[in-house]
């Protein structure tokens, strides 16, 4: 690496200095002149045929300038997979024959002031006609049960996967195991409340939305399909995102109705934005999933076959189930090497809130049901986990059972070292009593991540520009959406490396689909990988303009230059030609008048899972983790403290090794909450907690000890080897966690979250079976 | 309606604002000061921390009215030109921030705690910052650069 280079520096994020100095602009921090206050109007029903919709009342109040309902709109569905699952599309943007959960979207108001918004909306008569409703996966799938949608059964979404023989395999297996795991929403409680501000220009019939969004390009393709404009007619603009983790991925109604309501108020800018309630009630939340598995090994620790079912709550609409479902259920598959595979997958409609794409799609709830399940399959051979695990893992250049491409693959790696840095050895099986009643345990769980899926498009492409100016400023033009968890920072690294020019020189404009090159988004860890080779692309295609003018000029063959260190050197004789300065102004300068704009784009190589076989390689390439929790346990009260968390991760390379870790730790705090009490929890449809006061996420006070270490594996696909990793670090910690649990006390919890309650209900059921 | 007058970030602005006007309302809406974020208007999230008579205090909880006569301070009002307070600086320094929706809460809630206990301990750090959170970093660098912003700051003076 050159001297200067950022790449595999902790430099300091590009946006730094204006998130502390609260410079940073948001979208609910814009302001327009004459904005109106959007709301929208939802159903307090779980399940209802809509009767009718009395606008009027509300249209003439006074500071009302707006309402629309579905006859407002041309009545085109919209879903999120739709490229490759045209059968999920399945939801209006404004509903006006059924709504099909509380909250569904019917109607929308714009007013001069959010009190006049709130009134407006109480004063639109809608007549329901209430049906019978269903809350529970298990029994929306049973014959006779309230139908949601068209589909069979309520199932909307269905995978079944068979390779091998499992069958033979079980019979051959020593020994064989079967367990049921619980799985239970949670909320993504990103701390930016969903928010957007839409914007009609009369002349030109055109829209901008400003909206905070991990995939801006996704919105504006929905908003062109479900309004019937042209994708050229509508600019959709991200800001600084207070976070999103899978929240923010997909058009809202909201997103619609800003600019449906723009429209006809005569081009009026109008803001949405979600209260905390409609947050966590009527946005996204995660699948809650059943495991049921049955697997076998050998005495030697072969695993044989893995089974089952898994059945998910999917909620009133699609989303990105598909996506949600082919996570939660082949990313074991990069994971273990065995031939003998059947899962039954189900994504069933309830009359629930929307489930969706939450960090990790269902590779958290997979995470934490195969973890948990492989420790026992262990157990019953009495093998230590880790172990266990060495035997059974994949290695680098594998081709899985299902086709997936596997090239570098640091897990293995990340195993052995986890084990060391944690003292697995000493610890496992100790069970020290620190206390009187508690006890020390140790746990380890696995994970593989992608970089990048095709959800939406064919494709799954990224672009960059770079435009070098004439006083040597670099701007790197990216369409990839940061949402907080510092691409734009990634972005500028990769740039400025390749370009051969201090970090500090790089502008960058990201996301905006009017001015940046077309990316997918920010999601399933995709954009380091996929945005950064494009970004590489575009810096070496820009450098090489560079070069060429030098090279005519000097009478020097162009591909013994290159720019280190903001300097033109001769490659061969190290020699250093002129500044990175100089050489930009020859560029421009007399009969040259060269400018300097490098384009790059980059789609990985990659076929989505076939549902009808499961095979796929669904990503570029694959990341890895191994992940091991030291936890106390109170036998009296049942509490869990987790001491420390060691965390290997096989980046493939760090481009910044502080954003990399600070990945880590928010992922495995998310972790924490998840398992030991986050709980998004229903009654009869509607939300029971929605707030952070009754649903807690993890706060200072709870903060872990967390030790972070890389495995460089130097991935061939990835920019300077990188490998994306925003994701895996959430799968395995409940697991790891769990299985701490059972070497410190002897319980296996497997429904999450793991609340004191339920470990002692478990500490006691096993006494009453020794007693018997 | 009441007239305020209100001392925020060492200016003084005298307003008409209605008896129920919150705090963060005033600021974000009247004054423009928009680096006060908020996220649940509850008082449930700290991310509207302002700083009153150097006290952290959630500005959605706040009505204007009660600031009358308190030393308000947003996070505007922590930089001195375009020098950054130590505890920003740090910020930056430890990769404290990720998303940034919960920094500046973050940052003068930090800045109250040493503003009355120098030289905190990694304990008394995540004990003052319970309230404010955090979806993104689990903490971990937050905490890092409070405890080295208060070494540096015990250093220079
Ligand atoms: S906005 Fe959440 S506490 Fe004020
Ligand atoms: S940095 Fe995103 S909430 Fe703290």
């Amino acid at each position: 690496m050159k001297t200067t280079s950022p790449v595999g520096k902790s430099v300091p994020r590009i946006d730094a200095r204006q998130k502390v100095t609260g410079e940073a602009t948001y979208v609910f921090d814009l302001k327009f002149p004459g904005m109106l206050v959007g709301k929208m109007l939802r159903s307090p029903h779980a399940h209802a045929r809509i009767v009718k919709i009395d606008t009027s009342k509300a249209e003439k109040l006074p500071g009302v300038r707006a309402v629309v309902t579905a006859e407002d709109t041309p009545k085109i569905k919209f879903g999120s997979n739709e490229y490759f699952f045209p059968y999920t599309v399945d939801q209006y943007p404004l509903e006006f024959e059924k709504v099909r959960y509380i909250g569904d979207e019917i109607a929308a108001v714009a007013a001069v002031d959010e009190a006049t918004a709130e009134q407006a909306l109480s004063l639109i008569d809608v007549q329901y006609e209430v049906l019978p409703a269903v809350f529970d996966a298990v029994a929306a799938m049973k014959p006779g049960a309230p139908q949601i949608h068209a589909a069979r059964n309520n199932i909307g979404v269905m995978l079944p996967v068979c390779f091998g023989d499992p069958d033979r395999a079980l019979r051959e297996s020593d020994y064989v195991h079967e367990d049921v795991f619980v799985l239970p929403s949670a909320a993504h409680a990103a701390l930016e409340p969903h928010v957007c501000i839409g914007q009609y220009e009369v002349s030109t019939d055109r829209i901008t939305l400003w909206s905070s969004t991990q995939a801006p390009f996704k919105i504006r393709e929905a908003m062109a399909k479900t309004l019937k404009m042209q994708e050229a007619d509508i600019r959709v603009i991200k800001l600084n995102v207070g976070g999103g983790f899978g929240g923010k991925l997909e058009m809202f109604p909201m997103d619609f109705c800003a600019c449906l309501l723009s429209k006809k108020c005569g081009g009026a800018p109008v803001k949405m934005m979600c209260t905390r309630q409609e947050v966590f009630s009527c946005t996204r939340r995660k699948h809650p999933m059943i495991y049921k598995l049955k697997s076998g090994v050998k005495k030697d620790g072969t695993l044989m076959a893995i089974t089952g079912e898994v059945i998910a709550d999917g909620g009133a609409y699609c989303s990105y189930g598909p996506t949600v479902i082919a996570a939660g259920i082949m990313r074991f598959m990069m994971v273990y090497q065995l031939k003998n595979i059947r899962l039954f997958g189900s994504r069933v409609y309830t009359n629930n809130s929307i489930s969706g794409a939450i960090r990790g799609f269902g590779g958290v709830q997979s995470g934490f049901a195969i973890e948990s399940h492989m420790d026992m399959l262990a157990r019953g051979i009495g093998m230590d986990p880790v172990e266990f695990r060495l035997k059974n893992t994949t290695d680098p250049n594998t081709l899985t059972i299902n086709k997936m491409i596997i090239s570098s693959n640091g897990l293995k790696d990340c195993i052995r070292k986890a084990a060391e840095i944690s003292g697995w050895r000493e610890k496992y099986g100790a069970k020290k009593e620190t206390s009187p009643g508690v006890l020390r345990g140790i746990g380890i769980g696995i994970a593989a991540d992608v970089m990048g899926s095709k959800m939406y498009k064919s494709h799954e492409s990224a672009g960059s520009i770079i435009k070098v100016e004439e006083d040597g400023s670099v701007y790197l033009f990216t369409g990839a959406a940061d949402t907080g968890q510092g691409s734009d920072t990634a972005m500028a690294q990769i740039a400025a490396h390749e370009l051969g020019v201090a970090y500090e020189r790089i502008r960058i404009k990201a996301a905006d689909t009017e001015i940046t090159p077309f990316d997918t988004g920010s999601f399933a860890s995709r954009v380091t990988f996929i945005s950064g080779n494009a970004t590489k692309n575009a810096a070496t295609d820009a450098k090489r303009q560079i070069l060429e003018v030098v090279a005519q000029e000097l009478k020097l063959g162009v591909q013994d230059l290159d720019i280190e260190d903001e300097q033109v050197v001769n490659k061969k004789s190290g020699k250093m030609l002129l500044s990175f300065d100089q050489a930009v102004v020859l560029c421009y300068s007399f009969n040259y008048g060269r400018l300097i704009i490098g384009r790059g784009s980059y789609n990985p190589k990659t076929t989505p899972i076939d549902f009808r076989t499961g095979e796929g390689n669904i990503s570029g390439s694959y990341g890895f983790e191994a992940q091991i929790a030291e936890v106390e346990v109170d036998t009296k009260t049942g509490r869990v403290k987790v001491l420390k968390m060691y965390d290997v991760h096989d980046i493939g390379y760090p481009i910044n090794p502080a954003s990399v870790h600070g990945q880590i730790e928010g992922s495995i705090v998310m972790g924490l909450g998840y398992t030991l009490y986050e709980d998004l929890k229903f009654k009869e449809g509607r939300v029971v907690n929605p707030s952070f006061s009754k649903y807690r996420i993890p706060r200072s006070t709870e903060m872990i000890p967390i030790e972070s270490v890389f495995i460089e594996t130097n991935d061939p696909q990835g920019p300077f080897g990188a490998k994306g990793m925003g994701e895996a670090s959430l799968l395995p910690t409940a697991a790891a966690i769990a299985n701490a649990i059972y070497d410190a006390v002897g319980v296996q919890i497997k429904d999450l979250p793991i609340t004191p309650q339920k470990v002692l209900a478990a500490l006691k059921d096993i006494k009453n079976k020794k007693q018997e | 309606m009441k007239t305020v007058t209100l001392d925020v970030n060492g200016k003084v602005f005298c307003l008409d604002v209605p008896d129920g006007e919150l705090l963060i309302e005033t600021l974000r809406d009247r004054l423009g000061l928009l680096g006060t974020k908020y996220s649940c208007l509850e008082g449930d999230c700290g991310v509207c921390t302002v700083l009153a008579d150097g006290k952290n205090v959630l500005s959605c909880l706040m009505l204007t009215v009660e600031a009358e006569g308190r030393k308000i301070m947003t996070i505007e009002g922590l930089t001195q030109g375009s020098s950054l307070h130590p505890i920003q600086q740090a910020f930056i320094d430890e990769g404290a921030v990720q998303c940034g929706f919960c920094t500046p809460g973050m940052v003068l809630a930090s800045k109250s705690l040493l503003d009355r206990c120098p030289l905190p301990t990694k304990e008394e750090i995540a004990h003052a910052l319970d309230g404010n959170l955090c979806r993104c970093t689990g903490y971990v660098r937050i905490i890092n650069a409070v405890l080295s912003a208060a070494q540096k700051m015990k250093k220079t003076s």
